[in-house]
């Protein structure tokens, strides 16, 4: 068992399409000095660095070394966290590790992606020369194969997906931060949107984002000492799945990743009914079809029923369990900050400083990733030390 | 520091750059990519442990942790088991360039295989794609030794 470690502080650039007033280093600066006010600390408090990114993306090798000095890591035990989607979520569990080791007292996750610079879809043409290239249609048509697994496996209709898109663009008007907010949108229009790669629209995929989001971590001593209202890290587990999407059949049914962690993490805290036991969920949304997916995985519903959770506004900023206050990934991806964004809501939620997005009196909240074609992180936070 | 981006130009650097590459196969793609273009055939190589039969062949079982053992030839008939009908031109890795819209991909599970591959397929229209459809990989004339020379997957006409 590790030391005990709490969030005791975040930071948020605001995420936008670009960017372009700023580079990507200013861009960290940002999220980074925004934590370190949220916390009250200064940078020679913060004993070790992360950072997350996803790399290729903006086209520059080693981000850590051309924005490492924007997140304050110049002469500290630094290195960087690369998983793709999954980047921001694994750097700040490795944030977590380097606190509950023992070895370090104050831990400064920073995680960024500046799409604006680079070519995304060049970054996402770049998977195995010899299988993948010819023939992998980047994200979206990755996952609209298996979109249609899924639709024939659990019978998910249009219209729920369309209505989580709707949830995740009016939740992302309470958010400042949010790069789609967008209050009127209906189901209607979403399923006008035009079609990407069959069955899924525009308006149900994640845009790409400018953005940077920063966390701090601490020890239990330290955490008592400087947050009124610390969110302590109870679980934190990931899984990777096979390397081949033609391995991962029934990828979004089965999502055997996120089941695996969740089971995991869920253990480890004892939480037997998650829908009732959390009280609010930042989950990695990369389209609509994923969340009703994950809602199975992560044990919100039995299998089959994610659709239901959408329908009877469960999931809704008034449901039983809240998910994505923020808007998720679905309103904001700056990727390799996606994953350090959902941690980042979740802990805010305990901090009590998530402003118009606050889901009230908020004592356990979880928090995911999604990355590559099937790889899970699981995070679980608590108002309590455990 | 806020900027106003309606009065400012702002100074960007504008690049292209033309990079090679050159990635060995490896034992087992080398043996794949050469099957496939001297004889035609598509070969996975099986686990000793669990037995699943991989496509595209790998040294070693995720799964089992093992060094994967004899090869076996899969297809050319298939099972789609997943389809999408590409809509948004795509850059096209093996190439640098978009590719033609719009088109049809698919999960085709290759008899005699445990693996399914993602590959084109030769209906683009997705009211006439359905899972459980049996396709047939169509192989290019002059092979070149790359997933390419499996140009599309054909549908195969259920039998009267």
């Amino acid at each position: 068992m590790g030391k005990r470690v709490a969030i005791i502080g975040t930071g948020q650039t605001n995420h936008c399409s670009s960017r372009e007033d700023v580079n990507e280093m200013e861009l960290v600066y940002e999220a980074a000095s925004a934590a370190l006010m949220d916390a009250e600390m200064t940078i020679q408090e913060i004993d070790a660095v992360v950072l997350a990114n996803m790399e290729l993306f903006e086209g520059r090798a080693l981000p850590d070394m051309w924005c490492g000095e924007g997140a304050g890591a110049f002469m500290k035990h630094s290195f960087k966290i690369s998983t793709g989607g999954t980047s921001g979520t694994s750097g700040a569990i490795s944030g977590y590790y380097h606190a509950a080791s023992g070895l370090f007292d104050t831990v400064m996750v920073v995680g960024f992606e500046k799409h604006s610079d680079g070519n995304t879809a060049a970054g996402m043409a770049l998977t195995d020369p010899f299988w993948d290239r010819h023939i992998a249609a980047a994200a979206i048509g990755n996952f609209a194969l298996s979109v249609s697994e899924y639709m024939a496996d659990r019978g998910v209709t249009k219209e729920q997906s369309a209505k989580v898109a709707v949830k995740a663009r009016r939740n992302a008007c309470n958010n400042p931060h949010a790069h789609l907010q967008m209050p009127h949108l209906t189901v209607k229009e979403v399923l006008e949107s035009p079609i990407l790669a069959y069955p899924i629209h525009r308006l149900e995929m994640c845009p790409q984002s400018d953005g940077a989001c920063a966390i701090i971590f601490a020890s239990e001593k330290i955490a008592q000492k400087k947050c009124p209202r610390p969110a302590w890290v109870r679980a934190a587990v990931t899984r990777h799945d096979h390397i081949y999407l033609g391995e991962v059949k029934h990828r979004l049914a089965t999502m055997r990743s996120l089941r695996a962690a969740a089971k995991s993490a869920y253990g480890i805290v004892g939480i037997r009914e998650p829908i009732k036991e959390f009280d609010v969920a930042e989950i990695y949304d990369p389209l609509t079809y994923a969340e009703i997916a994950w809602y199975e995985a992560l044990g919100f519903c039995r299998d089959g029923e994610g659709g239901r959770l959408v329908d009877d506004g469960i999931t809704q900023m008034d449901g039983e369990l809240p998910v994505n206050p923020s808007g998720g990934v679905i309103s904001t991806n700056p990727v390799g900050a996606s994953g350090t964004i959902r941690v980042a809501e979740a802990a805010l939620q305990i901090h009590g400083r998530a402003g118009k997005r606050q889901i009230p009196d908020v004592n356990l909240a979880l928090a995911t990733g999604y990355g590559v074609y099937c790889w899970s992180d699981v995070i679980i936070l608590s108002s309590k030390p455990g | 520091m806020n900027r106003n981006l309606q009065q400012e130009e702002l100074l960007r650097i504008a690049t292209q750059m033309n990079l090679e590459f050159r990635f060995p196969a490896g034992i087992h793609y080398e043996r794949f990519f050469r099957e496939l273009k001297e004889t035609g055939r598509i070969m996975g190589v099986r686990c000793p442990e669990c037995k699943r039969v991989l496509v595209p062949p790998r040294p070693v079982c995720g799964e089992c942790f093992v060094r994967t053992g004899e090869w076996v030839e899969v297809g050319p008939e298939g099972t789609v088991i997943a389809y999408t009908s590409i809509y948004f031109p795509f850059i096209d890795g093996s190439t640098g360039k978009p590719r033609s819209i719009p088109y049809g991909a698919g999960l085709i599970q290759l008899d005699g295989s445990f693996s399914a591959i993602n590959h084109i397929l030769e209906e683009g229209d997705p009211g006439k794609l359905h899972i459980g459809m049996r396709v047939k990989a169509v192989l290019k004339e002059e092979r070149e030794g790359n997933i390419g020379d499996i140009l599309y997957f054909k549908t195969i006409e259920p039998e009267e």
